[in-house]
């Protein structure tokens, strides 16, 4: 039974990553978790305060290194995806550089490094997804994915400014917009490409609704962290990305109607 | 008994050759990049008369065959059969 | 089998470390007498199982991307540096010869004798001016201590390397190894042991240099052409 210290690195206004991270890894059949985390301050999204952000960066850290975690989650998704494309193997070399330098062992995750991760463990190159953001901020998040190899297929920004609204956006309105998405060369879902958007409930209905695999940037990062503690991959209820070691093979992935996985 | 000495041939070295091979019992020869001073009794080289500066005057001395150094000073230096 | 065995790999040091217990007279030295940018730092705890203060480790760029780089550790107690001789990180007594605690030191290449007077200008402007200009057998220094105590050089070559400066140089350590296996060793038994290595090595060497095809550069190292 192993236990794991997860680190987290939030933006300060986000509630949902501490909600739906230990909510999907308490469901894992051996492993315990304790989670903390160390919060960023970001008033919006800005060039001013995107190079803030390094030095912030720095002290949150360090102040989770002092807690001496097993895995760093860096889960700022839209600073680093809104910084440059590929920012974030930038960002995590100078997390793991700066544990490394004080002799820290933990290993270092990022959400935007996980949904990448996560799409590829899939096996998907066609995506689509739900964003709650203004239209420009999406379309930085389009491209960063496209930059990493992926086709985006569809895609939709529910244009929600206000991050505490974005908190507590409604499943079904989530829903609605999957729904509006044109998946039919799709070969996965990213239902939510932001983490602060609650999605948890929605993955797995919605897989079996479209008939393909959904993640989210939170199953997403769920998947990451188990990778990197070496822990089955085995969570029920959070979408096939998160059963990928499941015993049942059944439930690793989705009938689909077009039969292509 | 012929007795060698071994100069590096580099142009720092070359004045100080130049001086020994004065001496009417020294012979140079080349072997590979390497000047060979060749006599069969003491060799003595003064260090003024080469204008060596200090660094290239401690310096110069490639390798040593049946001589020893006597004397190796801001004055002179001095090979005496071993 | 091991397809890179013989090549030559590194590129340079990617960081020469030191410790330094006043970082801001160290950034006045490198970066602001200088000229050397500061280009990285990390901030840092100690979360290895020693004890150990939270510090920074930053880095100043000294030509071709080579860095040096110093820790600062918050709250560490300098060294008493009022007596003995050495710097920050080593201390000798007052015994302890000169030219033994100058041994370790760093000499930065410039490209020209105005080069080299341009770091003197900078230098004897500064706090730390330069201490001595010496000219060696085929270089010119010019030396001086930084903040921390620790022995600074920076030398230009009065002419370029020669092909046969590296033969010499092999020479030199093949014989210091071989006279190193018995006690005894000294200067003389070197110059002995040399003469006989340049007697079986060095015409072949000259034979070898005559034939040898151009060397050109290439991503693992030199190869001919």
């Amino acid at each position: 039974m192993s236990h794991i210290r997860i680190g987290l690195v939030v933006p300060s206004s986000n509630t949902t990553v501490e909600t739906e991270m230990p909510a999907i890894l308490d469901r894992h059949p051996s492993g315990t978790f304790s989670f903390h985390a160390s919060r960023m301050r970001m008033a919006r999204v800005s060039p001013t305060e995107l190079a803030r952000m390094n030095a912030q960066r720095e002290r949150c850290i360090l102040e989770l290194g002092d807690a001496r975690p097993d895995v760093i989650l860096y889960a700022c998704l839209v600073a680093i995806m809104a910084s440059g494309l590929g920012e974030h193997t930038r960002v995590e070399s100078l997390v793991a550089e700066q544990l490394a330098t004080g002799g820290s062992e933990a290993k270092v995750r990022s959400s935007a490094g996980a949904l990448v991760e996560g799409v590829r463990a899939l096996g998907a190159s066609r995506i689509a997804l739900v964003t709650p953001y203004m239209r420009p901020l999406a379309e930085q998040v389009v491209a960063y994915l496209e930059n990493e190899g992926f086709e985006v297929v569809d895609w939709r920004a529910l244009e929600v400014e206000d991050n505490h609204e974005v908190g507590s956006i409604p499943g079904e309105r989530v829903m609605e917009a999957a729904r509006s998405l044109d998946l039919s060369r799709a070969d996965a879902l990213i239902i939510s490409a932001c983490v602060q958007m609650p999605s948890l409930d929605l993955v797995d209905v919605a897989e079996q609704e479209f008939g393909i695999p959904v993640l989210s940037a939170a199953t997403a990062g769920a998947y990451s962290i188990l990778r990197s503690a070496g822990l089955a991959v085995d969570i029920p209820g959070a979408g096939s990305l998160l059963r990928a070691d499941a015993a049942d093979v059944s439930s690793r992935r989705p009938i689909s109607i077009e039969g292509a996985i | 008994m012929t007795y060698r000495l071994f100069v590096l041939d580099v142009p720092e070295n070359v004045p100080i050759v130049d001086t020994a091979r004065k001496e009417p019992s020294v012979q140079v020869e080349k072997l590979g990049p390497y000047f060979v001073l060749a006599s069969e009794g003491s060799v003595e080289v003064d260090r003024r008369a080469t204008g060596a500066r200090h660094a290239v005057w401690y310096s110069w001395v490639g390798g040593l065959d049946g001589w020893r150094i006597e004397q190796w000073d801001s004055n002179a230096f001095r090979l005496v059969p071993r | 089998m091991f397809k890179l065995a013989d090549k030559h790999l590194v590129r340079g040091v990617d960081h020469a470390a030191f410790p330094t217990f006043d970082p801001v007279a160290t950034v006045q030295f490198y970066r602001d007498t200088l000229g050397f940018p500061v280009v990285h730092s990390i901030c840092a705890a100690g979360w290895g199982p020693e004890n150990h203060p939270d510090f920074i480790h930053f880095f100043f760029d000294i030509g071709n991307d080579d860095r040096i780089a110093f820790f600062y550790y918050f709250g560490l107690p300098a060294p008493d540096t009022s007596r003995g001789k050495g710097d920050v990180y080593a201390r000798f007594d007052s015994d302890t010869p000169e030219f033994f605690v100058r041994s370790r030191h760093i000499a930065l290449h410039v490209e020209s004798e105005e080069h080299l007077l341009e770091y003197r200008r900078r230098l004897d402007a500064s706090a730390w001016p330069v201490e001595m200009q010496i000219q060696h057998e085929t270089i010119e220094s010019i030396y001086t201590h930084d903040p921390n105590g620790y022995f600074f050089e920076i030398t230009r070559a009065l002419r370029p390397v020669t092909p046969q400066e590296d033969l010499d140089a092999n020479l030199t350590i093949d014989a210091l190894v071989d006279i190193l296996q018995q006690p005894g060793a000294s200067m003389d038994a070197l110059l002995v042991r040399k003469a006989e290595l340049i007697l079986e090595r060095a015409e072949k060497w000259e034979q070898e240099q005559a034939t040898e095809r151009e060397l050109i550069p290439s991503p693992e190292g030199p190869v001919r052409r």
